[in-house]
C-alpha cells in the first residue's frame, strides 16, 4: 500500500524518458509508456488486495513547511482512490495499446505517448493526493495535458482552437476552485482533505463560508466536467486524436470534477443547499446535451454530448446524495464510453467516416467492431441486463430518495433521451443500407483487444452492484457514504426505467428504420440544439463585444498611461536630466584635479575653523 | 640642529610644486613626474617625523619604503598605459584623451 506512489511515478518517468528520447526507446517510447501504465494497473491490484487486507491508509510526508503552516506530499488509500485507480489506469492501459497502431503513422508518435503518460500520471496523482493542493495541481497538470492533446494535431487549425479553447474554459472553472481552496484553507488551516472535512464536519467553519467554498470548488468540477455552462469545451475536444477523446472523456479529465465532488462529499453534505445545486445544475446539463446529442450528426461529437449528458447524471445522483450510485455510474460509464469512442475510432480507421449520416450499414462490414460498439450502446442505453441498466438505477433510487417528483419525472424523460440517441446511433451507423461505398476493414487486434475488455467490463459490470470480486460484497458496501448500502431495487422505478428505454429503442427504431416523421414535430427545438442553444454564439459574442472591447480599452490605458507616461516618461526624465548635468563632467583632467584639490582645501578650512 | 619645520616647509615646498604640475601640465608624462614629486614630499615628512618624534624606531622609515615601492610599481603601470595610448592615438596630451566625455 505504501507503494501507491509508484503508480504516479512510473508514468511520470515515462513521460520524462519518452518525452526526451522516445525516438531511441523500443517502440519509439510506446512500449515503455504502456509499461508504465501497466506498472500502475498492476499496482491496482496490489494496493486493492492490500486495502481489503488492512484497511484504509493515509500517507504522508512534509513537502515544505513555511511559518507553521505544512504543506505535505501524501496520499490516502480508501475504496474511492482505489477505485478510481483501477478505473484510470486500465482505461489509460487499454487507450496506449490501442493507439499502437491507430497512430502508428504519427510523425510525432513519441511525443503522443510522453504526453499521455503524463495524463495518465497527472490522473494518478489527482485521485491518490490527500490534500487540496497537491490536488490542485495534478488537476492543471491534467488541464495542460488535455491542451497538449487535443491540440496535437495543432498544424490543424481547428485543433489548436479547440485545444486552447478546452484550457481556457475549464481555466474559468479552475480559478472558482483556487478560492474554494484557499476559502478551506484559511478556515480549518490545512489543505489536508480529512482535516477539512473534519473542521466541516464539526461546524468550526461557519455555514456561511462552506457553502460558498464548496459552490466554489463545484466551480472547477464545472469546468472539468463539462456542465452547463461550462460544457462548451467538451464537444470540440474530438478534435484531438480519438483514442485522446476516449480517455479524456472516459478515465480522466472530465471524471475528475465528478471526482472531486465525490472526494470532498463530506463538505458538500454538511454546507447547505450545495447538495441540491449539484443535483439541479447536474440535471439541467443533462437534459440540455441529451437533446443536443439527439441531432448532431458526427458520431464522435453525439458521443462527446452523451459524455455530458452522463456526467451530468453523475451530478445528479451525487447531489441526490447517490455516492455509490454517482460512482458507478462514473464506472460503468467509463467503460462504455471508452469502448464507444475506441470503436468510434475504428470505424473512422477502418472507413474513414466520422458523419453518421455517409454510415450505415456498417455492421456487415466490421462486424468485430460494430457488435462492439452497440454493446458499449447498449450498455450505456441502460438496457438490462448491461453495466449501464444497474448503475443508472442505484441513481434512479437515489434520486427518487431524495428528490421530488419533477426531478424523478425529468430524470425519466433523460433516460429516455439518452436510450434514444443511442438507439440512433444503432439504427443509422450499423443498421440499414451503406449509404456510401467506402472500402471497409477491420481493425487489426491491437485495436480490437483493447475494446473487447472494454465491452467485457461494460456488459458484466452489472454485476459489480451485488458482487465484487474480493469483497464478496456488493459495490454498496465497498464504497459509500456514512452506511453501507444494499442493492435495493424498486420494483416500480425498475420496471419503469425497462419501459423507458424500451420506449426510446421504439420510438429510435420507428424514426430512423420506417421513417417516421415524427422528427418534424420537434424541428423547431431541434434546430435550436443544433446550433448548441447558441452557446457558442454566446460565447464568442461576448468574448467579441465585451472582453476585446473592453481588452483594447485597457490596451490603450496600457500604452497611453502606463506605457508613455509611466515608462518612457521616467526614462526621458532621466535622459533630460543627464543632459544638463554631462556638462559638468568635462573629461578635462585638471579639472577634476582642480575639484579635488580644492575640496580638501576647503574641508581643511573648515576642519581647522571647527577645532 | 634643524627644526622640524624646516623639513616640513621643504616637503610643503615639494608637494605644492608637485602639485602645481599635476594641475597645470597637459603632458602625461609631466603629470606623473609631478605625482611622484608628492610623493617624495611624503617621504620626506614621513623620515622626518620618524628621526625627530621616535629616534631609533623603523616605523616611519618602513612607510617610507612602502611608499616607494608603490610609487614604483604605479610609475610602471601608469608608464604602460601611457605607451599604450600612445600608440592608440599619437599623442599624450591629456586634453585630447577625452574618448569617454561628451
Amino acid at each position: 500500500m505504501e507503494w501507491a506512489w509508484i503508480a504516479v511515478a512510473a508514468p511520470l518517468t515515462a513521460f520524462v524518458l519518452v518525452g526526451l528520447r522516445g525516438k531511441w526507446l523500443p517502440g519509439r517510447g510506446a512500449y515503455v509508456a504502456i509499461a508504465a501504465i501497466g506498472i500502475a494497473f498492476a499496482l491496482f491490484w496490489y494496493v486493492g488486495a492490500d486495502f481489503l487486507d488492512r484497511g484504509a491508509g493515509h500517507f504522508s510526508m512534509t513537502w515544505f513547511s513555511s511559518g507553521g503552516t505544512r504543506l505535505a506530499l501524501g496520499m490516502i488509500i480508501d475504496p474511492l482512490s482505489v477505485f478510481m485507480l483501477g478505473i484510470v489506469s486500465l482505461v489509460a492501459l487499454g487507450v496506449q495499446v490501442y493507439s499502437l497502431k491507430y497512430m502508428e503513422h504519427e510523425a510525432r508518435f513519441s511525443w503522443y505517448y510522453a504526453a499521455h503518460s503524463l495524463f495518465a500520471a497527472s490522473m494518478l496523482g489527482l485521485v491518490l493526493s490527500d490534500n487540496l493542493l497537491l490536488l490542485y495541481v495534478a488537476w492543471e497538470l491534467v488541464g495542460l495535458c488535455s491542451y497538449l492533446l487535443i491540440g496535437f494535431w495543432y498544424e490543424k487549425r481547428s485543433a489548436a482552437e479547440a485545444a486552447k479553447k478546452a484550457f481556457i474554459t475549464t481555466r474559468i472553472g479552475d480559478v472558482a476552485m483556487l478560492i474554494g481552496i484557499l476559502m478551506l484553507f484559511k478556515a480549518a488551516g490545512s489543505f489536508d482533505i480529512s482535516t477539512i472535512i473534519a473542521a466541516a464536519e464539526a461546524g468550526t467553519i461557519s455555514s456561511g463560508t462552506l457553502t460558498v467554498a464548496a459552490l466554489l470548488l463545484f466551480g472547477g468540477a464545472i469546468g472539468k466536467s463539462a456542465q452547463f455552462p461550462l460544457h462548451v469545451w467538451l464537444p470540440d475536444a474530438m478534435e484531438g486524436p480519438t483514442p485522446v477523446s476516449a480517455l479524456i472523456h472516459a478515465a480522466t479529465m472530465v471524471v475528475a470534477g465528478v471526482y472531486l465532488v465525490a472526494r470532498a462529499f463530506p463538505i458538500f453534505a454538511v454546507a447547505p443547499g450545495a447538495m441540491q445545486v449539484i443535483a439541479l445544475l447536474g440535471l439541467f446539463t443533462a437534459l440540455l446535451a441529451a437533446t443536443m446529442a439527439l441531432v448532431m450528426t458526427n458520431l464522435k461529437q453525439v458521443l462527446a454530448y452523451s459524455t455530458i449528458s452522463h456526467l451530468g447524471f453523475m451530478m445528479l445522483a451525487l447531489g441526490s446524495l447517490g455516492y455509490t450510485g454517482g460512482m458507478y455510474h462514473l464506472m460503468t460509464h467509463a467503460f462504455a464510453k471508452a469502448l464507444l469512442f475506441l470503436a468510434a475510432g475504428s470505424i473512422a480507421h477502418g472507413t474513414g467516416l466520422t458523419d453518421i449520416k455517409d454510415m450505415g450499414g456498417l455492421w456487415r462490414k466490421m462486424p468485430l467492431t460494430s457488435t462492439l460498439f452497440i454493446l458499449g450502446a447498449l450498455s450505456l442505453a441502460g438496457v438490462p441486463p448491461f453495466g449501464g441498466f444497474f448503475s443508472k438505477d442505484e441513481v434512479l433510487a437515489a434520486v427518487s430518495h431524495n428528490q421530488g417528483p419533477l426531478v424523478l419525472g425529468l430524470t425519466m424523460v433523460l433516460a429516455l433521451l439518452s436510450a434514444l440517441y443511442m438507439a440512433r446511433l444503432v439504427f443509422v451507423v450499423f443498421l440499414g443500407k451503406s449509404r456510401s461505398d467506402v472500402h471497409a476493414h477491420e481493425s487489426p487486434w491491437h485495436m480490437v483487444l483493447p475494446m473487447a475488455v472494454l465491452a467485457y467490463l461494460a456488459v458484466t459490470a452489472g454485476a459489480a452492484a451485488f458482487y465484487l470480486p474480493g469483497t464478496g460484497e456488493g459495490l454498496g458496501h465497498f464504497l459509500f457514504f456514512e452506511e453501507a448500502e444494499e442493492f435495493h431495487p424498486l420494483w416500480w422505478l425498475l420496471i419503469a426505467s425497462v419501459l423507458v428505454v424500451g420506449l426510446g429503442f421504439f420510438i429510435a427504431w420507428g424514426i430512423y428504420q420506417r421513417g417516421w416523421a415524427l422528427a418534424r414535430v420537434f424541428e423547431p427545438v431541434a434546430r435550436l440544439a443544433r446550433r448548441k442553444y447558441y452557446m457558442d454564439d454566446l460565447y464568442q459574442w461576448s468574448i467579441d463585444h465585451v472582453v476585446l472591447v473592453f481588452s483594447r480599452m485597457v490596451a490603450v490605458f496600457d500604452r497611453v498611461v502606463v506605457n508613455d507616461k509611466g515608462v518612457n516618461g521616467g526614462g526621458i526624465l532621466t535622459a533630460l536630466l543627464g543632459k544638463r548635468l554631462r556638462y559638468h563632467e568635462t573629461g578635462r583632467l585638471y579639472n577634476y584635479g582642480l575639484v579635488m584639490v580644492g575640496a580638501i582645501v576647503v574641508l581643511g578650512v573648515i576642519a581647522t575653523l571647527l577645532r | 640642529m634643524i627644526p622640524v619645520t624646516a623639513y616640513l616647509v621643504v616637503s610643503g615646498l615639494l608637494f605644492c610644486i608637485g602639485l602645481y604640475g599635476v594641475l597645470a601640465r597637459r603632458n602625461a608624462v609631466l603629470i606623473l613626474m609631478s605625482i611622484e614629486l608628492m610623493l617624495n614630499a611624503v617621504n620626506i615628512n614621513l623620515v622626518a617625523f620618524s628621526r625627530y618624534l621616535a629616534p631609533g624606531e623603523f616605523t616611519g622609515l618602513v612607510f617610507a619604503i612602502f611608499v616607494i615601492t608603490v610609487a614604483a610599481a604605479e610609475v610602471g603601470l601608469a608608464l604602460a598605459i601611457i605607451i599604450r595610448l600612445y600608440r592608440n592615438k599619437a599623442t599624450v596630451n591629456v586634453d585630447e584623451i577625452d574618448l569617454l566625455k561628451w
